[in-house]
């Protein structure tokens, strides 16, 4: 009985041996979040993640269609539920790693990720020195689709509003959106920002809304809405009877399909007499902290795999994702796309989005109703002074 | 005569008269209650005492079976012959040794500073510290563990005595099988009630009891378990959300208190008083095809909300039929803003509301009016009185006397009423500080707080303050409204 | 005189006239406002969104009629193939039992007392034998035939044993009964109950069947999964939740014991509390059971029915109109308390038992809160309405809208039936309810 014993542990101390031998590799579980769109295509590309790679071949991942959004919200609420690899835009970086929901790019990974990667997208994953996540797109901007046939001329918006009034169309922008809004007052010269410390809490605001400029954006807002061809919104999908559209590359092919043969994209407009600015975004890879060294170097290392350069051109082909890779975004295909090379066109105007709290999304919602809403249609510059000092100082409150 | 006076007067009269009468007395009540909570403290305190003093006689004139089971629960039950309530109690005690030992001390010694063990790195792998989460959620746990094991023993101990002394006037104790039966006779309620109190227990109450707790935490999302940890704080959470000033939440709280004032009644009354007028339509003698007119109202109670209530919010979107239409047929030339501006999404939603709201209450009036006894409105009819006067002096009083209850757990409901904002609005247009919309409503603005700001702690005093307020009210009304309180007392 | 008189009735008849006329304008203008959404609904639903589009569009009548919205739910699944098998043998089975049922009731009719008992032993065997025959067939036929999977088919003799199990004890137990109360009184309500639980017991095994075709894990289509999810959430539900609510009305509404009071006090008090505060702690109580995400559906359950007993007072004030003294008059007989609630009371409380069961049975189907939060993103634990709201409310879904406004459809259909089939009931547990608080 005993020799028995013995020579069961010593096969199974010869087994776990044999097994460390290998243990370069990991074949547990690893769950991925990406927006539903990209499913499927983050199923093939794990598949050829895991042939080029054998030590990872009998590793389980699971793939699932959670919005970039709610991923941020989700992983924060519960990290050991929450997928291993996630998708999510810049604007919830901060929040994620003050929720201690994010572990930082390894150090080889994020020297290759920093020098290969658009300037914006690599200051997007960034906070203070430290990198929390793979740059997987640059396109998260917007400009102008438009109707060639209806459009004359669309560096100036009077001129697009005019052309759509006489044809009877609309003219789509969401200026009730904190990401939209940004177009007029950056565009005015305004400046919002939030500097963040390493630990992703917002400790100061740096904003001048309640100033000249910021008093023309927004009496260009006002204006705009009063356009009777201006609606309020920027999915293609539910434009009804668009000539003209703001919106991001994500709509790129229903924009084609709409328009049809007039289909166009151009930086956006002018108003005013200044050029419409805006944020520029990117969507990145996060990776959740650990607490397995081999799974957390299957994460690096397939996180990195679907960040690469190949695999941006090859999300661009499929899903039409534009490249933060900087050799992806010479190719051929990415600079004959018409919606890409608007947004390229406009990236000259853009502000690369840093951090801002969930609250101010909200406050710019507000003041974009209120606009829609035609509460200001005839108020003074007193009153509208006003509006911007309570905007300024609410956004400042929430520094600290 | 004072009571005489209040016969002449007219019904608001009298209304007004209960209203400062409630208000009057109000101090003198609240004093009262506080005397008597003093009294029921004492009484508790007397309770008490009395209880271990009775264990002290107990163990004294116990037998030795008495004696051991101040210390094996059980035993001696056991040791009398009683099986299956002996080894119910060991088998208790058992469980809840095992569990302190392994689990409940731990998580007990920690409640105090809810965790002090950072979470860190070693090399890029991460080492969870302490889950602040989890030792509140299990000494919470743990601390009503003990309670029950508390109250268990001292049931234990009473059995004992009990027992002790039915033998000794020379009758038999229960067998195990009489037990058992008992349980299904004279201790029915115990086997009907058994599971429903356990799961009220454990997935209410012990919920409830956390939440309130987390209230005077700092857990949000800057103290997030497992990576980080959170504290108490006090009374902190409640200033936040009360006081104004540019970080804290008290003008947003008082307006979305008030919209959600203002929805319920909107959403109560009404509602309450247009399907009362349907129901009179309806079942107006001549009206033919009551059925179907009924069948076709009670649609919408029938069709999930999520599907109808979500079409209905597209569908007075902006690009939505109904404003794609009218500026089609040139009646508008910019979409009406029903879910953009403050007023109309609020007057929107009230609306829908109705059509969402009137059929309920088409069904209740319609059982309602069936009862009120016919020669009531033969009489009328003799002395003269035309419908309006009918309404007037029979059926409103009469279902306002009847209703009475239903309208508080109606207005009670509509506080809480998620679904017809969340499906609608979302509680937006947004604009309000602390992340909330001009629509929302206590519960809808919780629900955000809770999901997508995971702002725990703020939730949690949101929730205290829907208790309050509702606590408030409910008081308030049943001191008020005679029928009410009669209703309860029905057997 | 009288042609005055005549004249103030006609003029009254006319008033009368008028007035009805007004309302009948009035009750036809609401009537199409009410049902006029979900004429929308249905009509969009049936605009194609490949050939035109499917998000919002400014007209209401599609070009195209076409299915694709409702293909696209069934997309990957051979759902129509073995749903309609499942059906059909689900169809046969309630067939045979209902056949079987109706001729041992003619049998049993017959008035021939000691031979009638042994006859009708012989058919309750009979009757076991052949379902459990039934239930074995079926369910290797359903396993092997059509979900081709060694679990699956395990699961659905398992399923189909237990419920002929189950048949056959209580027939017999009945049975014995029976044969010792041959000389007894009114033996016929006795068969009235055996013939309806065959009836019954048919019915469930019909639906159970169709429920595991739905959840078969050959689907690929993810409605179908959500609305596999759903109809088992709601089944189980409506089950457990009914015997826990009528269990906790009736203690309080009948037993009087110390501790009464004090519990509906506590249950007043914590009703006040928003039930949206405790989703955290609740999420992190289910995760520590392994009852989130992949665990979603019976963790639902547990929720929905934990704290249903708190929902008592509808059928508490049901139980509050039977007179005491029929309980009283039982137990002067003999009765034990519980033989009492099964016996006397359970018979007479029909209308709140169906009123219970459709509501709890109703419910799941509109969560969408809680589903969300326990599902936490695996989308095989969605139900319909998480699924459904992540189409038409999430960015991620462009032009999803039509693909709602079908998938709606066909949750609003068999719950609207379901709903106007019981209306009855509703009515008289809502009436009720507010009547007596």
């Amino acid at each position: 009985m005993k020799k028995l014993l013995t020579l069961v542990l010593a096969v199974a101390l010869v087994l776990t041996m044999s097994c460390a031998a290998f243990a370069e590799g990991y074949n547990g579980d690893l769950k991925i979040w990406v927006a539903e769109a990209a499913v499927d295509f983050t199923v093939e590309q794990v598949e050829a993640f895991k042939a080029a790679n054998p030590e990872y071949a009998d590793m389980n991942v699971t793939v699932e269609p959670v919005g970039e959004g709610d991923a941020a919200s989700k992983v924060i609420t519960d990290v050991e539920a929450a997928a291993d690899i996630f998708g999510f835009a810049q604007d919830q970086l901060a929040r994620m790693v003050a929720a201690g929901a994010l572990i930082d790019v390894e150090p080889e990974n994020a020297a290759a990720v920093a020098a290969e990667n658009d300037a914006g997208s690599v200051a997007a994953v960034t906070l203070g020195d430290t990198m929390y996540a793979y740059p997987m797109t640059s396109d998260n901007g917007y400009f102008l689709y438009y109707d060639k046939s209806v459009v004359t001329d669309p560096s100036s918006l009077e001129q697009v509003l005019a052309d759509c009034e006489a044809a009877g169309k609309s003219f789509y922008m969401e200026i009730n959106s904190g990401w939209y809004q940004t177009a007029f007052f950056f565009g005015a010269g305004c400046t919002l920002t939030y500097d963040v410390d390493d630990e992703g809490n917002i400790n100061a605001c740096n904003a001048d809304y309640a100033s000249e400029n910021g008093l023309k954006a927004l009496k260009s807002m006002i204006t705009l809405a009063k356009s009777p061809a201006f609606v309020n919104g920027s999915s293609v999908s539910n434009a009804t009877n668009a000539a003209a559209i703001v919106d991001g590359t994500w709509d790129a092919v229903a924009a084609q399909e709409m328009f049809g043969e007039n289909y166009a994209a151009a930086k956006l407009p002018t108003v005013d007499g200044y050029q419409l600015s805006g944020f520029g975004g990117f969507k990145m890879l996060g990776i959740k902290p650990q607490t397995d060294d081999a799974k957390l170097a299957a994460c690096d290392a397939l996180a990195a795999y679907l960040t690469s350069e190949e695999v941006q051109l090859a999300r661009y082909e499929a899903l039409g994702w534009g490249p933060s890779n900087l050799n992806a975004q010479k190719s051929e295909a990415v600079q004959a796309d018409i919606a890409l090379s608007a947004l390229a066109e406009q990236l000259a105007f853009t502000i690369p989005q840093g951090q801002y709290p969930g609250d101010y999304w909200a406050l710019a919602t507000g003041l974009g109703d209120r606009i829609i809403g035609k509460e200001f249609d005839d108020a003074d510059d007193d009153t509208l002074m006003g509006v911007l000092n309570e905007f300024q100082e609410t956004c400042i409150s929430y520094a600290g | 005569m004072v009571d005489l006076d209040y016969l002449k007067m007219s019904k608001p009269q009298k209304f007004l008269h209960n209203l400062a009468g409630f208000f009057k007395a109000l101090p003198g009540r609240i004093g009262g209650g506080f005397v008597n909570l003093g009294r029921r403290i004492a009484g508790f305190f007397k309770g008490l005492g009395l209880s271990i003093a009775d264990l002290v006689t107990t163990f004294r004139e116990g037998d030795w079976k008495t004696r051991l089971s101040y210390l094996v629960m059980g035993s001696g039950s056991m040791a009398r012959g009683q099986w299956g309530r002996g080894l119910l109690f060991f088998l208790f005690q058992t469980v809840f040794n095992l569990y302190m030992v392994n689990f409940g001390v731990a998580y007990l010694s920690k409640l105090n500073t809810l965790g002090v063990v950072e979470t860190y790195k070693e090399g890029r792998r991460t080492v969870y510290g302490d889950n602040s989460f989890l030792i509140l959620l299990y000494g919470v746990l743990t601390l009503f563990f003990i309670l029950a094991f508390i109250y268990t023993w001292r049931v234990n101990i009473k059995q004992n005595k009990i027992s002790q002394q039915i033998l000794k006037s020379g009758k038999k104790l229960k067998s195990t099988k009489e037990d058992l039966q008992s349980l299904m006779d004279s201790q029915f309620h115990k086997t009907l009630l058994a599971l429903p109190t356990l799961g009220v227990f454990v997935f209410t109450i012990l919920p409830i009891f956390f939440m309130i707790l987390v209230a005077f935490t700092n857990f949000d999302y800057n103290h997030q378990p497992p990576s980080k940890l959170f504290t108490w704080v006090g009374f902190e959470n409640f200033k936040t959300l009360l006081s104004s000033g540019s970080a804290s939440y008290g003008d947003t709280f008082r307006q979305v208190l008030f919209w959600t004032l203002v929805w319920a009644f909107f959403a109560t009354f009404l509602n309450y008083f247009l399907g009362m007028f349907v129901a009179i339509m309806i079942n107006k003698k001549g009206i033919k095809l009551k059925k179907m007119w009924r069948t076709i109202l009670v649609m919408t109670i029938a069709i999930p909300q999520f599907v109808s209530l979500l079409y209905v919010s597209k569908m007075f979107a902006a690009d939505g039929l109904i404003n794609t239409y009218l500026m089609k047929w040139h009646w508008i030339s910019q979409p009406i803003p029903f879910w953009t501006n403050p007023g109309w999404a609020r007057f929107t939603i009230i609306l829908i509301n109705i059509w969402i709201g009137i059929p309920y209450l088409m069904l209740i009036a319609t059982g309602i009016l069936m009862n009120i006894p016919a020669d009531l409105y033969e009489s009328a009819r003799i002395d003269g009185a035309n419908a309006m006067q009918m309404y007037g002096k029979i059926t409103l009083p009469y279902m306002l006397f009847v209703t009475g209850p239903y309208l508080l757990t109606s207005f009670t409901g509509n506080i809480n009423n998620f679904n017809v904002i969340f499906l609608l609005s979302q509680g937006k247009p947004m604009g309000l500080s602390g992340n909330a919309g001009y629509t929302d409503l206590l519960i809808t603005w919780l629900y955000r707080m809770t999901v997508s700001d995971t702002n725990y702690k703020i939730a949690a005093v949101i929730g205290i303050m829907v208790f309050v307020v509702l606590a408030v009210i409910n008081l308030v009304v049943y001191n008020l409204i005679p029928s009410v309180k009669n209703e309860e007392d029905f057997q | 005189m009288s042609e005055t008189k005549q004249q103030k009735l006609r003029s009254k008849k006319g008033h009368e006239r008028r007035i009805n006329g007004t309302i009948y304008t009035v009750l036809t203008i609401m009537s199409i406002v009410w049902l006029v959404p979900f004429v929308f609904l249905v009509l969009q639903s049936f605009r194609s969104y490949q050939l035109e589009k499917g998000g919002m569009v400014d007209y209401l009548i599609p070009k195209h009629f076409s299915l694709d919205n409702y293909a696209f739910l069934f997309e990957g699944s051979n759902f129509f193939s073995w749903c309609g098998k499942a059906l059909l043998i689900a169809l046969i089975i309630a067939c045979l039992s209902s056949l079987l049922v109706v001729v041992a009731g003619k049998w049993l009719d017959r008035r021939d007392t000691v031979k009638r008992a042994e006859r009708a032993c012989a058919l309750g065997a009979c009757l076991v034998v052949g379902y459990v025959a039934l239930a074995l067939l079926a369910g290797a036929m359903h396993g092997f035939a059509l979900a081709g999977n060694l679990v699956h088919a395990l699961i659905g003799l398992a399923l189909f044993i237990l419920a002929g199990a189950i048949i056959a004890r209580v027939y017999l137990k009945q049975d014995s009964k029976l044969l010792r109360s041959i000389p007894g009184y009114v033996v016929e309500d006795k068969y009235e109950g055996v013939k309806k639980l065959f009836a019954m017991a048919a019915e469930f095994l019909a639906v159970t069947l169709i429920v595991q075709c739905i959840l078969c894990p050959m689907t690929t289509s993810q409605y179908l999964k959500w609305y596999g999810n759903t109809l088992t959430i709601a089944l189980f539900t409506s089950v457990i939740q009914t015997v826990i609510v009528l269990s906790v009305s009736y203690a309080l509404s009948r037993l009087r014991f110390k501790g009464r009071k004090l519990i509906m006090n506590v249950v007043l008090v914590l009703g006040l509390f928003p039930g949206f505060l405790t989703m955290i702690t609740l999420y992190f109580l289910l995760k520590q059971m392994g009852l989130t995400q992949a665990g979603s559906v019976p963790g639902l359950i547990l929720i929905y029915c934990a704290s249903s007993g708190m929902g008592y007072y509808i059928s508490k004030g049901f139980f509050d109109t039977i007179p005491k003294s029929l309980d009283e008059s039982a137990r002067i007989d003999g009765a034990t308390r519980f033989q009492v609630f099964l016996k006397i009371i359970m018979p007479l409380a029909k209308p709140i038992v169906i009123y219970t069961i459709l509501m709890a049975f109703m419910a799941p189907w509109g969560d969408y809160v809680f589903a969300s939060y326990v599902a936490f993103g695996h989308q095989n634990g969605y139900n319909v309405a998480v699924g459904l709201y992540n189409w038409v409310n999430t960015n991620d879904y462009q032009n999803y809208f039509t693909r709602f406004c079908a998938g709606g459809v066909l949750v609003a259909v068999p719950i609207t039936a379901l709903f106007l089939a019981l209306q009855k009931y509703y009515v008289e547990g809502v009436t009720g309810g507010a009547v007596k608080g």
